[in-house]
């Protein structure tokens, strides 16, 4: 369990966190969304004693993390993967952190095997691609066994085979009863991995919720309707009552009415129906919606600049 | 893989001792000899420390026949065999930055200070750990030197000062002379060399602490070695002579100097323990600052 309490953190004039709280439960995959620089980092560093709030509180189990007695056994933390002395061996690396909690050496190998990395161990973490990194990186975060685990962006630099292994790995670990935390930027990813999401941005909280209720309840009930007489059916369900618009396609988008209703007033209407699918927003959709003014870089496609 | 991240290595009671200066002592001694940086530095103290201490010396005695009797009347057989601290106390600095900032350039350090919660162990324990590495190979290599330096010094006919001082000034003018370790002021003179370098690497290693960048912190240090003494320099005699001595270059000087001698530094330096005593005090300082402020930064 991670607990914030009203978290707030400014880099000079920048805020970075602004009174954020929210809770992550054991047992499920918590997501944190966000854009980027809308202080997921700089939350993940509070959370693991590394900055210091300006105001707010945030524990892990109830504690703050400078009262946790072996850290490493109760939060392990994937928050950079390159952050590793290039020069060292993938097995020093972790058996310095080992020492550190009292881990005996044998867990290095077994976490070591458990990412793949044991042929590699003995070679410098220096000559590591980003996605042997990042793995390294999901074993010294499991390398002291611990109930809460916080990874960010684990998912950068891995092959379709590691991004499935993650997305299990992040699954079986909740199923296990530990308390997940997981950023990313990757919606469609999220969607798969996390039941729960803490969306932020600007450094405030936007949700709190499930990832289902967050899109459930920030999207409009659509369906989409095919039909050879589709300007006689969008009349007839502007009387019945629904909002009705007509893509280039001539497809028709309902709204306000469920995919029964459309099917009874075309019935009723003798109009063919050849096609009736409710369309399901994705979270990518739904979170860009809602966070589309809170976007500190906005790109541009070349047609927006005029080339 | 496995589909479960459970550990079946048994781990040790979570609810028994807690992380700290012990278990943080072995993980920093894990990071210092699993990185070659340390290896190559402690090679070229021990190299550079008894190479170049013997080379020095048998150029000198080579050319002690053209020695004027000023020249000869201050030869100290036990300060040129520590010439190579020279060359290693920069050595040992960047040994000793690195010990620290190396973690700030990879970003490692936000590893090491996730992994333990209090801060100031992280400190103690590379200080300990750099501290007894350093020792070690800086007090072999200091009687190493000495040892050699003294055969080399046989080897050219070198006469052995007689404990009676007043007969010293006739016996140097005639021979190159060379002490035995048990001769005054010898032991102390090559066990405080060890000791310089020892103070250096803790400096450095406070120094990286503050600073967080590799080069900086060198920069710093060699700063206070080389560029302090030029400044001090230039600044009005009167000043300058009340400053000097209080210099870590001339600490370390003062450490190394068998004072019963007369030599060209007498006078102007503060006493071998003093000089220790002070250096270690500027330590302590410098330590005291990184302590404080490693607590109140964010990593």
């Amino acid at each position: 369990m991670i607990s914030a309490r009203g978290l707030t953190k400014s880099y000079g004039s920048t805020r970075a966190v602004d009174d954020l709280s929210f809770e992550v439960r054991p047992g499920v995959v918590t997501g944190f969304l966000g854009p980027n620089g809308s202080g997921k980092s700089t939350t993940m560093r509070m959370v693991m004693g590394l900055d210091r709030p300006d105001a707010g509180t945030v524990t892990i189990g109830g504690r703050r993390f400078h009262d946790l007695r072996w850290p490493l056994r109760e939060v392990g933390a994937l928050l950079e993967a390159k952050a590793i002395h290039p020069g060292r061996s993938a097995t020093n690396h972790l058996l310095a952190m080992a020492h550190t909690n009292s881990i005996p050496r044998a867990r290095v190998d077994e976490v070591l095997a458990m990412v793949g990395l044991e042929s590699v161990s003995r070679r410098k973490a220096g000559k590591f691609s980003l996605g042997m990194s990042q793995r390294l990186g999901i074993a010294s975060a499991l390398l002291g066994d611990p109930g809460v685990l916080l990874f960010d962006e684990p998912i950068n630099g891995l092959d379709p085979e590691g991004i499935l292994w993650v997305r299990n790995l992040l699954k079986g670990l909740a199923a296990e009863g530990r308390t997940i935390f997981v950023s990313s930027h990757l919606m469609s990813e999220m969607a798969l991995t996390a039941t729960d999401l803490v969306v932020i941005g600007r450094g405030r909280l936007i949700a709190d919720t499930t990832v289902d209720d967050f899109i459930a309840s920030n999207t409009v009930a659509t369906v989409l309707v095919r039909s050879p007489g589709a300007d006689g059916l969008a009349a007839a369900l502007r009387s019945a009552g629904a909002g009705v618009t007509t893509r280039p396609d001539g497809a028709l988008l309902v709204t306000g009415v469920d995919a029964g209703r459309i099917g009874d007033t075309a019935l009723a209407a003798g109009i063919a129906l050849h096609e009736l699918s409710p369309v399901q927003a994705s979270l990518e959709e739904v979170f860009m919606e809602l966070t589309s003014d809170m976007v500190d870089f906005h790109g541009q496609t070349p047609a927006e600049v005029g080339v | 893989m496995t589909t479960t991240a459970a550990s079946r290595v048994v781990l040790p009671d979570v609810d028994h001792g807690r992380a700290g200066f012990v278990t943080q002592v072995r993980s920093e001694w894990t990071k210092l000899r699993s990185v070659r940086s340390t290896w190559v530095c402690l090679t070229i103290v021990v190299v550079a420390g008894i190479g170049l201490s013997a080379l020095v010396t048998n150029i000198e005695a080579g050319r002690w026949g053209t020695l004027g009797l000023a020249d000869r009347a201050t030869f100290d057989p036990v300060r040129i065999s520590q010439t190579g601290s020279f060359l290693s106390q920069f050595v040992v600095g960047v040994l000793g930055a690195l010990v620290i900032t190396s973690e700030y350039a990879t970003g490692s350090i936000r590893t090491t200070l996730a992994i333990t919660s209090k801060r100031t162990t992280v400190l103690s324990a590379k200080l300990l750990v750099i501290g007894v590495v350093v020792l070690v190979v800086a007090e072999a290599t200091a009687f190493a030197s000495f040892f050699t330096s003294q055969a080399v010094l046989v080897a050219h006919g070198a006469k052995m000062l007689p404990a009676d001082s007043s007969i010293i000034t006739q016996v140097r003018s005639a021979a190159i002379p060379y002490v035995s370790l048990a001769d005054g002021g010898a032991l102390r003179a090559v066990a405080l060399s060890g000791v310089y370098l020892l103070l250096l690497t803790l400096l450095a290693c406070g120094i990286g602490f503050i600073l967080r960048h590799t080069a900086g912190a060198i920069a710093a240090f060699v700063g206070v070695l080389l560029v302090l003494p030029l400044i001090v320099n230039v600044l009005p005699s009167s000043l300058a002579d009340s400053f000097e001595r209080y210099l870590p270059s001339n600490l370390g000087l003062a450490m190394i100097l068998v004072t019963t001698r007369k030599t060209d530094f007498a006078g102007v330096l503060l006493p071998p323990w003093e000089a220790a005593g002070l250096l270690a005090l500027y330590v302590v300082i410098v330590v005291v600052l990184a302590g404080w402020l490693l607590v109140r930064r964010d990593a």
